[in-house]
């Protein structure tokens, strides 16, 4: 069976931490890390990415240009 | 920075200076996403930028050619550019509410009725938040801001049967659309419209201020409220009323003739020696 699965890639440096991505994310995947970045910011991490299903909407409300969703067909 | 942003973006300008959930890098990733599905490259396009939030935080972004313009001149200046750069060279203009919806209002009206060929993102967080949160042409009524301690009463430019939009299109806009920077795919094709449009297009992008508008206004700094609210002005019970809509607002794309290329047909013709 083919199903969507996607690689999301985190630029934890350009992350201000606003939270957006976990608000929209209907899978659950973002959480709050908890280090806190150069620029003074606790950025989110995609701690369940495997639960991604490429809806991207993240990607259209990240407002910091530091995610990217990258979709991949793949069986499983 | 995403891949996006690294092809089109310089990288010192990015993250750019925005407070940490301003929404204005998501309407900046609409016009980034719009220009890749277009093919346009770094030097198919010159940004301008006006003043203010909107303008601060687009302002020398852009990797290819860029200019800021002075408080609501940014029109104008385009429009002189629109006569000097050659016709397939896309003009782009990111600025904030004050500066298009107030003190640039006459330049801009100007450039709608001459129907210049450009496209103007209005980048609107509801009032002048980066001078300290004063409520501007937009800012809802009743609402409260650093200069309306007691609530906005004077009218703005889009409730109560009012829109600036109407406006425009009575000035001789031939492209207008109306979104929230929230809005996902939607709002990129409205973008890639305005863009392949020749001539006058602007797009009214409301977005979350959340130093400003977020606690001063909405009572809160939670992110998940103002999200909310943002997300809900164009739903029912919205606070801009029931008219209140996205999507594209008015569409005579191509309908009518764009300045420059009149004057360049008239040029032609008296260079041939058909006028005297």
């Amino acid at each position: 069976m083919m199903a969507r699965r996607c690689e999301i890639t985190l630029d934890a440096d350009g992350c201000k931490g606003c939270g957006y991505c976990e608000t929209v994310c209907p899978m659950n995947v973002y959480e709050r890390g908890a280090f806190i970045n150069e620029r003074g910011y606790t950025p989110y991490r995609a701690v369940r990415p495997e639960l991604c299903v490429g809806c991207m909407q993240c990607y259209y409300v990240c407002p910091d240009f530091c995610l990217d969703v990258t979709p991949d067909e793949v069986s499983r | 920075m995403d891949s996006l942003s690294t092809r089109y973006l310089r990288a010192k300008k990015i993250p750019s200076t925005a407070c940490g959930g301003c929404g204005l890098g998501q309407v900046h990733k609409k016009i980034l996403m719009a220009m890749d599905e277009l093919a346009l490259g770094v030097g198919d396009v010159v940004w301008g930028s006006g003043i203010g939030c909107a303008g601060r935080q687009t302002f020398n972004t852009w990797k290819g050619d860029n200019f800021a313009g002075t408080h609501g001149r940014v029109y104008a200046i385009a429009t002189g550019l629109r006569l000097a750069l050659p016709e397939d060279k896309k003009i782009i203009i990111t600025s904030g509410d004050g500066d298009a919806f107030g003190i640039g209002l006459s330049h801009l009206l100007h450039c709608a009725r001459r129907n210049v060929d450009i496209t103007v993102i209005v980048a609107d967080n509801l009032g002048y938040q980066s001078t300290g949160g004063q409520y501007g042409y937009t800012t809802p009524l009743g609402f409260v801001s650093d200069s309306s301690p007691y609530g906005a009463i004077e009218q703005n430019w889009i409730q109560n049967g009012i829109d600036i939009l109407d406006v425009l299109r009575a000035g001789g806009a031939t492209f207008l659309a109306r979104h929230s920077s929230l809005e996902g795919y939607d709002a990129v094709k409205s973008v890639k419209a305005a863009i392949k449009n020749v001539g006058f297009s602007l797009i009214h992008f409301i977005y979350p201020c959340v130093s400003h508008f977020g606690p001063v206004s909405l009572k809160t700094r939670d992110i998940d409220r103002i999200f909310h609210w943002f997300k809900g002005i164009f739903e029912a019970g919205g606070v801009f009323g029931e008219n209140f809509k996205s999507g594209i607002f008015h569409d005579a794309g191509n309908s009518r003739p764009e300045f420059a290329s009149s004057l360049r047909s008239q040029r032609a013709e008296v260079e041939a020696g058909h006028l005297r």
